[in-house]
């Protein structure tokens, strides 16, 4: 295991991408974009969350096992995001008692 | 978090720290590093369950929430996301330096991390007291001038409670980073074994990337609402 997994330099340039990505959502946040807004900075955020885990934490190097794992969180937040929400926002629709 | 103590402190002593149960040193670092995959994982639910309980309210709340984040000193947070980002950098060199065998390397970088993490609490407390000041303290001292009073309170509950819970998740990895600095001094990882070291960096960066999302949707959406 003499060789680094990923190398010094692709660490820093990982670095200066992360901290201009900061700039621009902080900058973009001052745009009127109404819902834009959440939607621009969510996926700023997850570029910048995608870099640290591919990169920092491994992932793009890692075994498929891991890959599959860290895909696999995702999934099933994203599961749990888009069935709790349909529930809340399709309530008012039908005009049942009790709702 | 029982797996990651063991990861932690598991390897046994040298010359061999391939456990029994694994046939190469290969397999038992893949092992440790799925571990840590795996509670990481469980954090996601964990974090996600307050991900979701806030987006439900902040679809239902749009103005009240978008009142509630122009309170956010932007200033401040934008340099932690910064300093967060910087020991994520400090923290996946101090893994590079662990990889080559080079022990001093390593100890300052986990020092420097360490560091970083106070510097990020520190601020983020100066950042409480002053919502303290500011009397939006849900529970505690809290008033506010407009109509959604209730609703407004509702973003600082969240505010308070998924910042705490990061601090939280702060304050273990310094302590898990402490134990790696100790192990460190006390030589027991060398080019050929420092499995722990990644272990440890994988829930340093994985808090890091929660910061990312809070400060997303914490300190971001009141920015064109201040103007």
């Amino acid at each position: 295991m003499a060789e680094p997994i990923v190398r010094k330099r692709t660490y820093w340039i990982v670095y200066v991408v992360l901290l201009a990505l900061t700039l621009l959502t902080v900058l973009l946040g001052y745009l009127h974009m109404g819902e834009f807004n959440m939607v621009v900075a969510i996926a700023i955020a997850t570029i910048q969350a995608s870099l640290i885990a591919g990169f920092f934490m491994h992932a793009l190097y890692e075994a498929p096992l891991v890959r599959v794992v860290t895909v696999g969180g995702v999934i099933w937040f994203l599961i749990m995001m888009t069935l709790t929400l349909t529930d809340y926002h399709t309530r008012g629709w039908l005009p049942f008692p009790g709702k | 978090m029982p797996d990651m103590v063991s990861n932690l402190s598991g390897g046994g002593h040298l010359p061999s720290r391939v456990r029994d149960h694994f046939r190469t040193a290969e397999q038992q670092r893949e092992s440790e590093m799925l571990g840590m995959w795996i509670f990481l994982a469980t954090e996601v639910m964990f974090f996600g369950a307050l991900f979701v309980a806030f987006t439900v309210y902040r679809t239902g709340y749009p103005q009240a929430f978008g009142a509630g984040s122009a309170d956010m000193n932007i200033v401040l947070g934008s340099i932690n996301t910064a300093i967060l980002i910087t020991s994520s950098l400090t923290m996946a060199l101090a893994v590079h330096a662990s990889e080559v065998g080079n022990q001093r390397w390593l100890q300052v970088l986990l020092v420097l991390t360490m560091l970083l993490g106070c510097v990020f609490l520190a601020i983020k407390g100066v950042e409480y007291y002053q919502h303290y000041l500011d009397h939006k303290m849900p529970a505690v001292w809290f008033e506010y001038s407009g109509a959604d009073g209730s609703k407004v309170q509702m973003f600082f509950v969240f505010y308070f409670f998924m910042t705490g819970l990061h601090a939280l998740h702060m304050l273990v990895g310094i302590g898990v980073l402490l134990v790696i600095l100790g192990r460190s001094l006390a030589g027991s990882f060398s080019a050929e074994y420092h499995t722990p070291v990644a272990v440890a960096a994988l829930y340093w960066s994985f808090v890091d990337i929660i910061w990312v999302f809070l400060f997303a949707i914490f300190y971001l959406q009141g920015l064109h609402v201040m103007r």
